[in-house]
């Protein structure tokens, strides 16, 4: 058995070191000024080991990727929602970033009590849906897609109309288009909410509800991502007419990073995978002016590490609008620097 | 100095006419509206229930404000627990006669059931709402139907769809209609506490 020491002690840093360059693989810009960046979670409050791998990934990465703030898709918190609930599920796994001062922007999920918008570390200042201005030119809108009623409705339209020509990026828990098998898209929710994000220039949506990593093809010009694997997983749900790239054999975040009129973004998996990556080209500032059905802009891929899961049959019941304009060459492979310590 | 007859007839048929249109002026019972008339049939109903709801609203109010722990924004999520059970156990206290029906009354529930049918009903939207309200909804046997009792932490929260919302009855902010199985719940979000209940709502 002693013979055998060195040779798995060097294994193991070996697999070490695989890990740790696999984990650095970022494909984003990671500038290390006038950039915003961000990260997304959903499903993520289930306090199991699940939660915990990915979300060490998650915090681990912060060092190399000083992200600036969180969104959470919703469903915060699954089960109950005690004290040691909020500890279990929440301020442990994330608790490397907490301290450093990062801010979760929660949105509430079918799983979360409306009592969550009280909790200070989700930053939702007691409300059910909010919107805030990280940086000028730059807005989040979180909604409460469990009860869309029509204080709510008007209440977006007011902020949509109000906020220019900014970065729009919306975020709530049911996703109003989907792959998924089991959701699938919320066509009631998406009667209501796709004319005011046409009307006012919405360029990015998050959802999550479904348990996979799903980038959707631009509908009618809006970019749609689900991301509700952060805690929670659904193999083998995903895939259909409006997939672009998906990911559901295992659990995921995602990372952003704002860079003027560009949005980068990267899913990474448990295993420190890229499982999707690409930029995407913000709307013409025009086209927010005087609102109709603009073109997709494009989407340049960067080549994922992990194999996505292929493309099924749809089982969706409405049909995807019309694809984007081909995507184009693969962005060049990341050349970042390191982040300057936060 | 005696009039001609046909002054007095003038006159008679004035004060007919004055007295006819005296008589249409009278309030007009919203139940009993004509077909055709722009006033909502349903306004008397919809009224009275929203008299309920604020007269609700504002028990819990007065709960609320006399409350020792208050329910804000709170780093402690301790803190939160405490002050929605204390609140709740307020409401409670107040609301120590409350009965089923007391906001959803027969002639309410038979509005609702009328409201809901377009919605819930049949069609492929009423499909698809339907679907969205199964997807989160919890089994009947996981809520306690009991007035004031408390919503189940553990327990999801149904969806409601926005065609849902935008037909029934606006309500006060944290009032909200939530279901379990086929049943209606009128549900304090701030308390966590069913205010009433409809069963079998859904069509």
């Amino acid at each position: 058995m002693r013979t055998y020491r060195p040779f798995i002690a060097v294994l193991t840093l070996a697999a070490a070191l695989t890990a740790g360059a696999a984990a650095q693989d970022l494909t984003l810009p990671n500038k290390a000024k006038d950039t915003l960046k961000f990260a997304v979670i959903g499903d993520s409050g289930t306090g199991d080991s699940n939660q915990y791998r990915l979300a060490k990934v998650f915090t681990d990465i912060f060092p190399r990727f000083p992200y600036e703030f969180v969104l959470m898709l919703g469903d915060n918190m699954y089960g109950g929602e005690s004290a040691r609930d909020f500890q279990r599920k929440f301020e442990i796994p994330y608790k490397p970033v907490l301290d450093k001062g990062i801010k979760f922007y929660a949105a509430l999920g079918n799983h979360d009590s409306t009592n969550q918008r009280m909790y200070k570390l989700f930053n939702m200042n007691g409300e059910r849906f909010y919107t805030f201005r990280p940086q000028m030119g730059v807005r989040f809108f979180a909604l409460d897609s469990n009860y869309m009623d029509r204080p709510q409705l008007q209440w977006l339209e007011k902020e949509l109309s109000a906020s220019g020509s900014d970065w729009k990026f919306v975020y709530f828990h049911h996703p109003i288009y989907s792959s998924g098998g089991r959701h699938g898209s919320d066509t009631a929710l998406r009667d209501q909410l796709e004319p005011l994000f046409l009307k006012y220039g919405v360029d990015v949506v998050f959802a999550g509800h479904e348990h996979f990593y799903e980038r959707l093809k631009p509908q009618k010009g809006i970019h749609y991502f689900i991301s509700g694997g952060a805690g929670k997983l659904r193999r083998g749900d995903v895939g259909g007419d409006f997939t672009e790239k998906s990911f559901d054999q295992g659990y995921h975040f995602m990372l952003f990073e704002i860079d003027g009129n560009q949005l980068h973004f990267q899913a990474i998996s448990d295993q420190q995978k890229t499982v999707d990556s690409g930029v995407i080209a913000r709307r013409q500032v025009d086209d927010k002016a005087a609102p109709s059905v603009p073109a997709a802009p494009a989407v340049k891929p960067v080549p994922p590490q992990d194999k996505p899961s292929g493309n099924k049959p749809s089982t969706s019941t409405d049909k995807p609008a019309a694809p984007a304009p081909a995507t184009t060459k693969p962005a060049a492979p990341s050349t970042a620097k390191p982040a300057p310590k936060p | 100095m005696t009039k001609p007859l046909y002054v007095h007839v003038v006159a008679l048929c004035l004060v007919a006419a004055c007295s006819s249109s005296a008589h249409q002026a009278k309030p007009v019972d919203p139940q009993q509206t004509p077909r055709g008339s722009n006033v909502n049939p349903d306004a008397g109903l919809i009224a009275d229930f929203k008299k309920r709801v604020d007269e609700y609203v504002a028990l819990r109010n007065k709960a609320e404000s006399a409350a020792t722990v208050d329910l804000k924004e709170q780093s402690k999520p301790s803190e939160i627990v405490v002050a929605e059970k204390s609140l709740a156990e307020r409401v409670r206290s107040q609301r120590t006669g409350a009965k089923a029906g007391d906001l959803f009354t027969p002639a309410t529930q038979a509005m609702f059931r009328r409201l809901l049918k377009p919605p819930l009903g049949k069609g492929t939207d009423a499909a698809d709402n339907k679907a969205i309200i199964k997807d989160d909804a919890p089994a009947p046997k996981e809520v306690s139907f009991k007035v004031n009792a408390e919503y189940p932490k553990e327990t999801p929260l149904s969806t409601v769809p926005p065609d849902v919302l935008l037909t029934l009855p606006a309500l006060p902010e944290d009032v909200q209609y939530r279901f379990a199985g086929k049943h209606l719940l009128l549900y304090d979000a701030k308390a966590n506490i069913v205010i009433d209940f409809m069963l079998n709502a859904m069509p």
